[in-house]
């Protein structure tokens, strides 16, 4: 084992702090949990709708909350926490970027955020457009329509405006635009700043107004470069904006790509393996873990919001940053309190037994490093395999049962310290199933620790000193 | 006393720690268990020179990725 270590220390180590610790990285990590009392705000409100509004009619065929007085107003006020939060999860998702990477440099964060922010919405739609056909309009009202500044025909009418946003610019469609544009614009403006190449005001000015001017240049030549870019881009590709490019070959690829089960099961394998040799396996894996899979979770929450569980299950993704907490992580990384009720059960080592009982409480709110440090499980040889198959074989049970339509997928951001069972229950939209699949794979990972904490009691020349204790 | 739980770069932290002295506050290694390290500190409040570690060891390079613990010792 210490040879063991020695590897990973001289190899492994750096290149995990080196993702780990790598300032764009973490700032795109310190991004997406800046956001985290919108996104929270949000789907509690998206939460209790599915517990009021699309948890009864599983079971009551005739329930309609939008119909029952209270019930229909506590809808529709979370109605607007929704509008004001993950509807527009993009859009705070650009400004906390910005600002989380001028953060990095040491340069103004709010003049970061908001040339990330302006940046990145110069290049969206401002119009809308749509057609209605199979009509048969008389003349006289095709020329009032054609007046009123609208397009219309016999057969048709078209509708165009400028001025309109259209929402799916700014929910999580913009993520990947976000990262791509907020970036390049935010560094400009931060190199910018830091080559001092700023207005500079007499000290006698305010400290607000004199850093408000020397973002100006910065600032300035940022959104410049971003909209010439813009300019050039619809000149070559004319029938769409840079997002709706993005989102064809980038985003949705790459979204597409974290579903297959593979995917899953690295990412589920290789935070195990980091968590064993005592690296923070999720904060490695951020890029992935927030940046994919998390930008998922916001889409599914949408839809949910918008169509219910139904319309995640047909326009959404089956899995998301959620769905690891639900199936695999209950009790903490590694599943492991599973492994606390084995030991309960099955241990007859004193020590184990100990560690156990101290760590029940902490294991419900899904912390473990009680019974991690412990135990130890880090860097324990006899923990090193169930420690990596269980929650990844618990994690492939979530994962095949929500794509074969068993279970919905999950839908909503649960606090990960939600107690498990609960925590799958309330992710998925209050799907009473979810807690039977989590149930399912807890009892698969309690039944591949059992033989491991029977092996530790063997090893161990002082079991069964309880027992002698106790005589 | 204080205890660092954490499976890597034992060495580094014995080193940082046996060298660091800021506002007033030292640590002296003492013996080594395991996954666990433990400290003595000058400092009375144990709570504060957990904080004082902790920080310390995650200014590191390598100490942003690193899973460890700090907790005082009675």
């Amino acid at each position: 084992m210490d040879a063991i270590i020695k590897w990973m220390e001289k190899y492994f180590l750096p290149v995990a702090s080196k993702i780990g610790g790598q300032k764009h990285l973490v700032a795109l990590r310190d991004a997406f949990i800046g956001m985290i009392p919108a996104t929270m705000a949000g789907s509690v409100a998206v939460m209790i709708n599915a517990i009021i509004r699309d948890l009864p009619p599983q079971f009551f065929d005739s329930y309609d909350g939008n119909s029952i007085p209270v019930i229909r107003d506590i809808i529709t006020i979370n109605g607007y926490v929704w509008n004001g939060t993950l509807a527009i999860a993009g859009l705070i998702f650009v400004f906390s970027w910005g600002y989380n990477i001028a953060r990095a440099y040491g340069v103004n964060e709010l003049s970061g955020g908001i040339v990330s922010t302006a940046a990145t919405l110069a290049g969206i739609k401002f119009s809308f457009s749509g057609t209605i056909s199979g009509l048969n309009l008389d003349s006289a009202t095709v020329d009032a329509i054609n007046q009123a500044g609208w397009a219309a025909t016999s057969s048709d009418i078209t509708a165009n405006a400028w001025g309109w946003i259209p929402l799916n610019n700014l929910d999580a469609n913009l993520f990947f635009t976000a990262m791509i544009i907020g970036f390049v614009a935010t560094m400009i403006f931060v190199k910018l700043m830091l080559k001092d190449i700023t207005i500079k005001l007499p000290e006698s000015v305010p400290p607000a107004v004199s850093k408000a001017f020397a973002s100006i240049i910065p600032a300035t030549a940022a959104l410049y470069v971003v909209s010439i870019f813009y300019y050039i881009f619809a000149k070559l590709v004319p029938d769409m904006t840079f997002l709706e490019w993005i989102q064809k070959t980038i985003a949705q690829p790459l979204l597409g790509l974290s579903q297959g089960y593979w995917a899953v099961f690295v990412c589920a394998l290789f935070v195990q393996l980091f968590w064993f040799f005592g690296i923070h396996g999720p904060n490695v894996l951020a890029p992935v873990l927030e940046g994919v899979f998390g930008v998922a979770q916001v889409t599914n929450v949408n839809l949910f919001q918008q169509g219910g569980a139904d319309l995640v299950i047909q326009e959404g993704y089956k899995w998301v940053r959620g769905s690891f907490d639900a199936y695999g992580w209950y009790g903490g990384s590694g599943g492991t309190i599973v492994l606390i009720l084995a030991l309960l059960l099955f241990s007859k080592r004193k020590d184990y037994k100990t560690v156990a009982r101290l760590s029940i409480g902490p294991g419900i709110f899904n912390i473990n490093e009680p019974i991690l440090f412990g135990l130890p499980i880090v860097l324990n040889p006899i923990m090193f395999i169930p420690f990596l198959v269980a929650p990844v074989i618990s994690i492939s049970i979530g994962y095949f049962a929500t794509a074969l339509g068993w279970v919905a997928p999950v839908s909503q951001s649960v606090a990960w310290v939600t107690p498990p069972l609960l925590l799958s229950f309330l992710a998925t939209g209050a799907d009473w199933r979810a807690p039977l699949v989590t149930l399912v794979g807890m009892a698969v990972a309690f039944l591949i620790w059992i033989p491991f904490v029977m092996m530790a009691n063997k090893l161990d020349p002082a079991a069964g000193e309880a027992g002698e204790d106790k005589q | 006393m204080i205890e660092i739980n954490v499976a890597l770069q034992h060495d580094q932290i014995i080193e940082l720690l046996n060298h660091y002295n800021q506002d007033g506050v030292t640590f002296s290694f003492k013996e080594k268990k395991g996954i666990h390290l433990y400290f003595e500190t000058n400092s009375e409040d144990l709570e504060k020179a957990c904080k004082i570690a902790k920080e310390a060891i995650k200014k590191q390079p390598w100490g942003s990725v690193l899973f460890f613990q700090v907790n005082p010792v009675t």
